[in-house]
């Protein structure tokens, strides 16, 4: 007899319909398989003849042969045990009256029988609940990735014997009940702006960033706190929606750094070390392309700590998902094309001893060793980021003491405005923010009054700015307008954007 | 270009035969030095001198013309100068500004805009380095008057990465070192430079100077010449400037603006035309001339402004060139 059992396999972040076709016949007992699969599915053999075993099941002593279509694509990892296992049960017809069609079979089995969590489940549930699949059973340990999709049955099972008895009737297993998705119900990180001390100016410039999307870059002296500030960037940035926190969830699965709340519900921040090389940087890998930072900092932040050291091909590297907002990766076993839009934000020391510009303590690198330094960081790489701002290198005291330190959730009021703003501005077309400008949105949405033109004028003269400076400001310059609820910019505008440059002339 | 038969001699006994400096000097001041040359002599003078030619590098002597006047007063002169570019700019009033490689970018500000209003009476003689002789030929380029007075040979260039900016003094101003063509810098020849800095000008401007700054050496030679220092003050405790409070204390002279420098040589300077400032701008500057250098969120403690209003003010000042920004958020009023 013939049995077919729908599964899934995973290319990128989207799920295949792979059917898995048992037939088993009189003859020499033999089991083979074909329909190209890799080691990891061949070797699913063994696990499912001891799973049936140690479950109180028949392993079929016939002639077995079990097909995966379609036999084109390759078919990887253990996904598919649960399927083969329930495709011989029905072959062997010890799943008499349980209906099996439209039913998508996914999990790993151990040997004693107990399935095991797979990765990449919930953009498999995506994918198939677009083409048509209602049912699934799903291993229990990854119930919670399930449990935000709605409008699909899905029955998370512990073992095979709970599939078995689930599909006879026996023991029907209750479905699993869909959970309404609440905007950083699972905070991991207690990060927030009140606990930053001073640093007023990279504040505001944080404010700014996130406002318009911008990147920003911090300069600072070591241990000035700008790795705590870059921390609270996630905090002030607009909550997540749940189609943002769904697809953010569907790269963490299948990169297997999701969490056990099954849901990402708070924008990621990824910190990848200066020795990061550019394959984990963008994605890479031999058969199965993994998403690379980039890719698992979509929707949040991407944290560079100490620009600088970065190696120069790894940072070139993420000059075009900067622009594009997702990153394509060819390897032998397929292209895949995984989102990035991120926030990058930077940090490093203004010379590599860390001194330069500090009134207390003297620099003592060359003239020669700055400029190589700054050098490191190509023109083009700062071309994409926007803000660059100096953190203090003053004790909290030395500062105005009335100061009064904001919270993250008021910030992220006057953000969520400004967003507000730019949403009406760029309504029907592909721009979200205003660092997405280009020079057409520029030119249509940033008029400058006279004045403004003259201002930007005098400073490229005095301040020998480089062309490319002048989108950076004008566009630095709409979000500030933006957060005061100006519809024009105004002088004041053009003159605070000027002030967040660093690197403009060198 | 021509060369007196007096010239020559000194040209062949110090650059073809390789006399040393001193001893040269001696015969010339004994009048030995002055003889005619045999024809191979003279023969062999005119090939090193149109090879030379063909690169566009000329020769000054301590017999030519227009040796520059105040140079034979020093005590060790160069008895031969190479030269590239305007030759002119010799015989005009020289005045030197030197500053340590690493000047705080106020200083670097400050002494560039001074340059610049003293290259229209003198010509600027300075070195080649980062950071203070930067300055000073930032100022001065503009105008052409600018010697700079190098310590390796006229087709070298040291620090290497100011090659395209030595192009520029050499099209515009004038490249002068006493070394043959192909002599690397080395440690002893910038002591050796700074004597002809020294030598050179009227009067020297120290920009910035550490306790132990080369730059002090060329101060100390101007003194040894009987020339007039000058001194950018600074803050107690800044390391960069050490060197400059040091030489105030020893009697240089305050400088503050260039009217400082030009009525000690009795140039009469008109009162500078300020940009004009309104409202906040106004304020902010003139709380940064009380204060000195501030942070952006005392000035806008202080004057009961948000710290972006205080920032947008302090960008208009910058653009107007009345304040300058000294790192880590701090600015001050030039």
């Amino acid at each position: 007899m013939i049995a077919k059992i729908i599964c899934y396999a995973l290319s990128g972040l989207e799920g295949i319909p792979v059917e898995v076709e048992a037939d088993v016949n009189k003859g020499v007992p033999s089991y083979d398989m074909v329909g190209l699969p890799d080691a990891a599915v061949k070797e699913s053999k063994e696990r499912v003849r001891s799973a049936l075993k140690n479950s109180g099941l028949l392993f079929p002593m016939n002639r077995i042969t079990i097909n995966f279509a379609p036999a084109d694509l390759k078919k990887e990892g253990a996904v598919f045990d649960l399927a083969i296992a329930v495709s011989l049960l029905k072959a062997s017809e010890q799943l008499l009256g349980a209906d099996v069609k439209d039913i998508v079979f996914l999990g790993e089995l151990a040997l004693t029988g107990d399935l095991r969590p797979i990765n990449g489940l919930l953009p498999i549930l995506i994918s198939a609940k677009s083409h048509g699949y209602a049912k699934f059973i799903i291993p229990a340990e990854n119930a919670e990735e399930a449990r935000y999709l709605g409008g699909a049955e899905i029955y998370p099972a512990a073992s095979l014997a709970d599939v078995v008895r689930h599909l006879v009737g026996t023991q029907p297993i209750p479905p699993l009940e869909t959970r309404e998705f609440v905007p950083g119900q699972h905070k991991r990180s207690s990060a927030d702006l009140k606990y930053v001390k001073g640093q007023p100016i990279a504040r505001r410039a944080l404010e700014i960033a996130v406002a318009g999307g911008h990147n920003m870059l911090m300069s600072g002296p070591p241990g000035t706190g700008k790795t705590m500030l870059a921390r609270c960037l996630p905090t002030v940035m607009p909550d997540l929606t749940f189609e943002e926190a769904l697809e953010i969830t569907k790269i963490h699965s299948v990169a297997c750094v999701l969490g056990e709340e099954g849901i990402v519900s708070e924008r990621p921040f990824r910190t990848p070390h200066h020795t990061a090389t550019t394959v984990s940087m963008c994605g890479g890998g031999n058969k199965i392309v993994h998403p690379g930072e980039i890719s698992l900092a979509h929707g949040g932040v991407l944290f560079l700590d100490e620009l600088p050291e970065y190696k120069r091909s790894t940072l070139e590297a993420l000059r075009q998902p900067l622009e594009d907002g997702c990153i394509t990766v060819s390897r032998a076993g397929g292209t895949f094309t995984y989102p990035a839009r991120f926030m990058l934000c930077a940090s490093m020391n203004p010379c590599p001893c860390g001194n330069y510009g500090s009134t207390d303590r003297t620099c003592t690198c060359t003239p020669s060793e700055i400029r190589r330094y700054r050098r490191k960081i190509s023109g083009p790489l700062l071309d994409r980021i926007d803000l660059q701002v100096e953190v203090d290198n003053i004790t909290y005291d030395e500062l105005t003491s009335d100061e009064v330190n904001e919270d993250s959730a008021s910030v992220q009021k006057r953000v969520n405005e400004a967003r507000r703003i730019q949403r009406a501005r760029f309504e029907g077309s592909d721009i979200h923010t205003n660092a997405e400008m280009g020079e057409k949105e520029i030119q249509e949405f940033c008029g400058l009054t006279r004045e403004g033109d003259k201002i930007l004028r005098d400073a490229f003269e005095s301040m020998k700015l480089s062309a490319r400076a002048r989108a950076r400001i004008i566009k630095v310059a709409r979000t500030i307008a933006d957060l005061d609820r100006s519809e024009n910019i105004l002088p004041k505008h053009v003159f605070e954007a000027v002030s967040y440059r660093l690197f403009d002339k060198l | 270009m021509m060369y007196t038969p007096e010239e020559k001699t000194v040209i062949y006994e110090t650059a073809v035969k390789g006399m040393s400096g001193r001893a040269g000097l001696a015969a010339i001041r004994g009048g030995s030095a002055v003889r005619s040359l045999s024809e191979e002599e003279d023969g062999s003078v005119t090939q090193f001198l149109s090879a030379l030619d063909k690169r566009g590098v000329f020769l000054v002597t301590f017999l030519s013309e227009d040796y520059p006047e105040l140079l034979k007063f020093a005590a060790d002169p160069p008895l031969i100068l190479y030269g590239m570019g305007n030759r002119e700019l010799l015989k005009m009033r020289k005045f030197c500004v030197v500053g340590s490689r690493i000047t705080p970018p106020w200083a670097e500000k400050f002494g560039k805009a001074l340059t610049e209003e003293l290259a229209s009476h003198f010509a600027i003689v300075t070195g080649l380095a980062e950071g203070g002789d930067s300055a000073a030929i930032a100022g001065a380029l503009p105008s052409g008057n600018l010697i700079s007075v190098l310590p390796c040979a006229v087709d070298m260039c040291y620090p290497a990465s100011h090659a395209a900016l030595k192009e520029k003094v050499a099209q515009r101003g004038l490249i002068l070192s006493e070394y043959p063509m192909g002599t690397a810098a080395t440690k002893w020849a910038f002591h050796a430079r700074n004597r002809i800095l020294a030598g050179l000008a009227e009067g020297v401007l120290v920009l910035s100077a550490g306790q132990k700054s080369g730059t002090l050496i060329t101060a100390g030679r101007a003194l040894d010449y009987g020339r007039e220092v000058f001194a950018l003050p600074y803050n107690v405790g800044i390391a960069q400037g050490e060197g400059c409070n040091a030489l105030i204390k020893a009697g240089a002279y305050l400088v503050t603006e260039a009217a400082d420098i030009l009525s000690v040589y009795g140039i009469e300077t008109e009162a500078k035309k300020e940009a004009e400032t309104e409202g906040d701008e106004s304020r902010v500057l003139q709380y940064l001339r009380e204060r000195g250098e501030t942070h952006v969120a005392t000035i806008a403690g202080a004057l009961g402004m948000q710290i972006f209003e205080a920032a947008a003010a302090l960008s208009a000042l910058e653009i107007k060139g009345l304040a300058t920004k000294t790192g880590g958020n701090k600015y001050s009023a030039l």
